[in-house]
C-alpha cells in the first residue's frame, strides 16, 4: 500500500491543503485506487517554504510547492508507476548530525542491555586495553575540545592532570547547567546515562583517577534518577567497583546535588560546592589539574565533552577529527529556542553555518517575522545579527563576531525584541547569581543594570552608553571568575550591533520593538474596532471598558502597557505608540 | 567477579536477538513527561495489551524535537516507519486502533524529520 503524505509548509495553506487532500482522494477512488493508496495529512515533513508539500511512502520522494494542477501526474508516475515527478521533487538533506545524541531517542535510559546492544562500554573495554598514552593520544587526533564554554583542548586537560603526581586523583562530571535556555546536559543525562559514565571511566583511566563524581543539579530530578540508576546497573554488572574487566583498574562514582546556582558551575565553586563548602570560587592558578578536590588533582569535565569520549575511542580520534573545521571538531548540540519554528535539540556538525541552522533545521522564524539576530553563548555569550548568519559555526568564529559558543544555548530573536531588553534580561541574572566576592563583579553589574534599567525607562543620558562600555571593560578585565568577566557580553555585542536601539531610547525616548513598557502606550481606534471585547477579557489590569456599541477604551491609569490587547486583537484596532 | 569484555559482545547479541519486530518508543524525558507522555505511554500499554497486540511499548530519551512532544515512533510491520508528535490521549488510542490493528497511518500527527 502506498502513502501520500500532504504538508502545508508555510503555516497559510490550510484551505489549499484541504482542497488538495479532497482532490487527491477523488481522483485515487475515480482511478479504483483507493484500496491500494492511503491520503494522510501529515504535520511536518521537514521542508519548509515550499508551499503545499507531498510525500509518497514508502518510496520517500518529496514534492514542493504541489498544486491541484499536478495531481494526475503525481498519480499516473509516482503512485501507478513508481517513477519521480521530476519537476516538483525537493531535496531534503538531513543537516543534523548526531554523535552526542547517538542514543538519544534510541536507546531505553533505564536499561544495561540496550545501552551494550549499542555497542556500550565496548570505548571503555578498548581503552583499558589502550592504557592511558594511547588513549590520550587518540583524543588528540580528534581534536575534541571542551563543551562547557571554554573550548580547553580535552587530551591537553587530560594530559596536564595526567602529569601531576598524587596519591589520589578525581574526575567530575559538571551536570551543573545554569545558562537560562539551555538544557542539552539535561537530555543526555536523561537520554543516555550510560555514555557519560563510560566517558568518563575512560577519562578516568587515561589521568589515574579512582573517583568520580557527577555534580548534578538538583532541579534535574530525573537527570540523577536516570544517571543512579545506571550507576547501580554498573555496581550490580562489575563495571563499576574494584578490578574491572579483571585488569586491575578500580573506579567508584557518585552523585552530588547542587542547589542551582550558576556560579557553582564555575569550575573552582563546583569544587568547593562539593566539598560542603560555600560555592565561591577562588583564583586560579593553582588549576583544579594541579590542585582540587581536597586539594588533589582534579578533571572537570562537562557532560557533553564526556558524551563524545567513548565514540571516539571506539571510532578512532582520526575520523572524529574530520567533522569540524580546523580549530573545531566534531558536532555540537544546540538548544534551539526562541521565535523559531521548531524549537529543540539540535546536534550539527561544526562549520556549519547558523543560517542552516535557523531556517533549514529550525524551520526559519515562527509566523514568517523578521528575524533579528541570534544569541549565543547565554549569559556569556552576545547577539549575532541577521548579516552575519553565512558564519561558519566554531570556537573562534563565533568569537570574533563578538559571541561565544557557550554551552549551547541559542535563541532566535524577531523584530519585536528588543537588545536594551535582552541585555537588561542577561546581565540582570548574572546581578542574581553574582556571589558577591569581588567587588568589580558585585558592584559592576549592578551599576550598569541600573544604567540599563534607565534607558529602559526613558531616562537615559547619551553619556550612560559610554559609562556602560568603561564599566564593562573594567568588568571583564577585573573579575575573579568568568561570571563576572564575561556577565558585560550581552551588553557590549548588543551595543555594538544594534547601537541605534539604544540610541533611539536615549535620545527619542522610543522603544522601536515596543517591548519597553515606560516607552510605548496603547490606544484603540474607534474607526476599526468592531467592539468584539476580546481585549478587554485579556486585558490583565482590567483597563479596558466598552461595550459593542460604544466600542472600548484604554484607561491609560490603569494600563501595564503588557500589550497582550495588541497581540489579540484581529482587527488591528489597537494601536503601538 | 564482574563481567568481561567477552561477555559484553555476548550481551550485546543476546539482546539484538531478543530485540521485537514490532515496537513503538515513547520519548520520555522531562520535555516529553511535561506535554503528556505518560499518559500516552499508559495508554498505548494498556491498548497492547488488552488487545493482545504483538508490539512492545518501550520508553527512550529526547529526540531532539520538544516543540512536538510527547513524540511517539511506530514501527510495526506492513505500515511504513514513522514518527506521530503531539500526541494526545485520542491520538495514542487512534495509533493503537488504525496505525497497528488497521494498518493505517493516523491524521494529523506525522512529523517525518
Ligand atoms: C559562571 C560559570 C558557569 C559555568 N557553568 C558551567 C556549566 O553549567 N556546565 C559546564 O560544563 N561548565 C560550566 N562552566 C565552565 C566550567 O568552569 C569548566 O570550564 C567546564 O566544566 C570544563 O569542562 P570542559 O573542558 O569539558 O568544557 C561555567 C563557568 C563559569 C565561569
Ligand atoms: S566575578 Fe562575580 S561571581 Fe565571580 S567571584 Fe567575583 S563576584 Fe563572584
Amino acid at each position: 500500500m502506498k502513502r501520500i503524505l500532504i504538508q502545508d509548509t508555510t503555516g497559510n495553506l490550510k484551505k489549499e491543503k484541504r482542497d488538495l487532500h479532497i482532490s487527491f482522494s477523488t481522483q485515487i477512488r475515480d482511478r479504483g485506487l483507493t484500496d491500494q493508496v492511503q491520503v494522510v495529512m501529515a504535520s511536518d515533513l521537514g521542508v519548509y517554504d515550499r508551499g503545499l508539500a507531498v510525500k509518497v511512502l514508502p518510496e520517500g520522494v518529496i514534492y514542493g510547492g504541489v498544486e491541484l494542477k499536478h495531481i494526475p501526474d503525481i498519480i499516473e508516475k509516482t503512485i501507478v508507476k513508481g517513477e519521480k515527478v521530476e519537476e516538483l521533487v525537493v531535496e531534503r538533506k538531513n543537516k543534523q548530525m548526531r554523535i552526542v545524541l547517538r542514543h538519544c531517542g534510541v536507546v531505553d535510559p533505564e536499561s544495561f542491555e540496550d545501552y551494550v546492544a549499542h555497542d556500550g562500554y565496548q570505548g571503555l573495554a578498548k581503552a583499558l586495553e589502550m592504557g592511558p598514552e594511547k588513549v590520550i593520544e587518540e583524543m588528540k587526533k580528534s581534536g575534541l575540545r571542551g563543551r562547557g564554554g571554554a573550548g580547553f583542548p580535552t587530551w591537553l586537560k587530560w594530559n596536564l592532570t595526567r602529569g601531576v603526581k598524587g596519591d589520589e586523583k578525581f574526575i567530575i562530571c559538571n551536570g551543573d547547567e545554569g545558562d537560562p535556555g539551555a538544557y542539552m546536559d539535561r537530555s543526555v543525562l536523561e537520554g543516555d546515562p550510560h555514555s557519560v559514565i563510560e566517558g568518563m571511566m575512560i577519562g578516568a583511566i587515561a589521568v589515574g583517577a579512582t573517583r568520580g563524581f557527577f555534580y548534578i543539579r538538583a532541579e534535574y530530578p530525573l537527570a540523577v534518577e536516570r544517571v543512579q540508576k545506571a550507576i547501580d546497573q554498573c555496581y550490580a554488572k562489575g563495571i563499576l567497583g574494584k578490578n574491572i574487566f579483571a585488569t586491575g583498574f578500580s573506579f567508584d562514582i557518585e552523585i552530588r546535588l547542587g542547589a542551582g546556582a550558576f556560579v557553582c558551575g564555575e569550575e573552582t565553586a563546583l569544587i568547593a560546592s562539593i566539598e560542603g563548602l560555600r560555592g565561591y570560587p577562588r583564583p586560579r592558578p593553582p588549576f583544579p589539574s594541579v590542585k582540587g578536590l581536597w586539594g588533589k588533582p582534579t578533571v572537570i569535565n562537562n557532560v557533553e565533552t564526556l558524551a563524545n569520549v567513548a565514540y571516539i575511542l571506539l571510532h578512532g580520534g582520526e575520523s572524529f577529527g574530520r567533522v569540524g573545521t580546523e580549530g573545531s571538531k566534531g558536532t555540537k548540540v544546540f538548544a534551539l529556542t526562541g521565535k523559531v519554528r521548531n524549537s529543540g535539540l539540535v546536534e550539527v556538525p561544526m562549520g556549519i553555518t547558523l543560517r542552516e541552522i535557523v531556517f533549514d533545521i529550525g524551520g526559519g522564524v515562527l509566523d514568517n517575522r523578521q528575524i533579528k539576530a541570534i544569541q549565543t553563548g547565554g549569559p556569556s555569550g552576545g547577539v549575532i545579527p541577521e548579516q552575519f548568519f553565512d558564519a561558519p559555526v566554531g570556537y573562534e568564529e563565533l568569537q570574533k563576531l563578538g559571541s561565544i559558543m557557550g554551552s549551547g544555548g541559542m535563541i532566535v530573536m524577531d523584530e519585536n525584541d528588543c537588545m536594551v531588553d535582552i541585555s537588561k534580561f542577561y546581565l540582570g541574572f548574572c546581578v542574581d547569581e553574582s556571589c558577591g566576592k569581588c567587588a568589580p563583579c558585585r558592584v559592576g553589574g549592578t551599576q550598569m543594570l541600573h544604567i540599563l534599567n534607565q534607558i529602559s525607562e526613558g531616562k537615559g543620558q547619551i553619556e550612560d552608553l559610554k559609562k556602560l562600555s568603561e564599566i564593562a571593560h573594567a568588568m571583564q578585565k577585573a573579575s575573579l571568575c568568568g561570571l563576572g568577566q564575561t556577565a558585560p557580553n550581552p551588553v557590549l555585542s548588543t551595543l555594538k550591533y544594534f547601537e541605534k536601539e539604544y540610541l533611539a531610547h536615549v535620545l527619542d525616548k522610543k522603544c522601536p520593538s515596543g517591548k519597553c513598557a515606560s516607552l510605548v502606550t496603547y490606544l484603540i481606534t474607534k474607526e476599526s474596532c468592531t467592539g468584539c471585547g476580546m481585549c478587554a477579557r485579556v486585558c490583565p489590569a482590567n483597563a479596558i471598558t466598552g461595550n459593542r456599541q460604544e466600542k472600548y477604551t484604554i484607561d491609560p491609569d490603569k494600563c501595564i502597557s503588557c500589550g497582550q490587547c495588541y497581540e489579540v486583537c484581529k482587527f488591528g484596532a489597537v494601536l503601538r505608540q | 567477579m564482574g563481567i568481561s569484555k567477552e561477555d559484553l559482545y555476548k550481551m550485546k547479541d543476546e539482546t539484538l536477538g531478543k530485540r521485537p519486530g514490532n515496537w513503538i518508543r515513547v520519548g520520555y524525558s522531562t520535555c516529553g513527561i511535561a506535554a503528556g507522555a505518560d499518559e500516552v505511554f499508559r495508554i498505548l500499554e494498556e491498548e497492547a495489551k488488552t488487545r493482545k497486540l504483538d508490539v512492545k511499548i518501550q520508553k527512550c530519551g529526547c529526540l531532539g524535537l520538544c516543540s512536538a512532544e510527547p513524540l511517539v515512533e511506530v514501527n510495526v510491520e506492513g505500515v511504513p516507519h514513522v514518527f506521530y508528535g503531539k500526541v494526545t490521549k485520542d491520538a495514542a488510542h487512534k495509533i493503537m486502533d488504525e496505525h497497528v490493528c488497521q494498518k493505517r497511518l493516523v491524521e494529523n500527527h506525522i512529523y517525518e524529520i
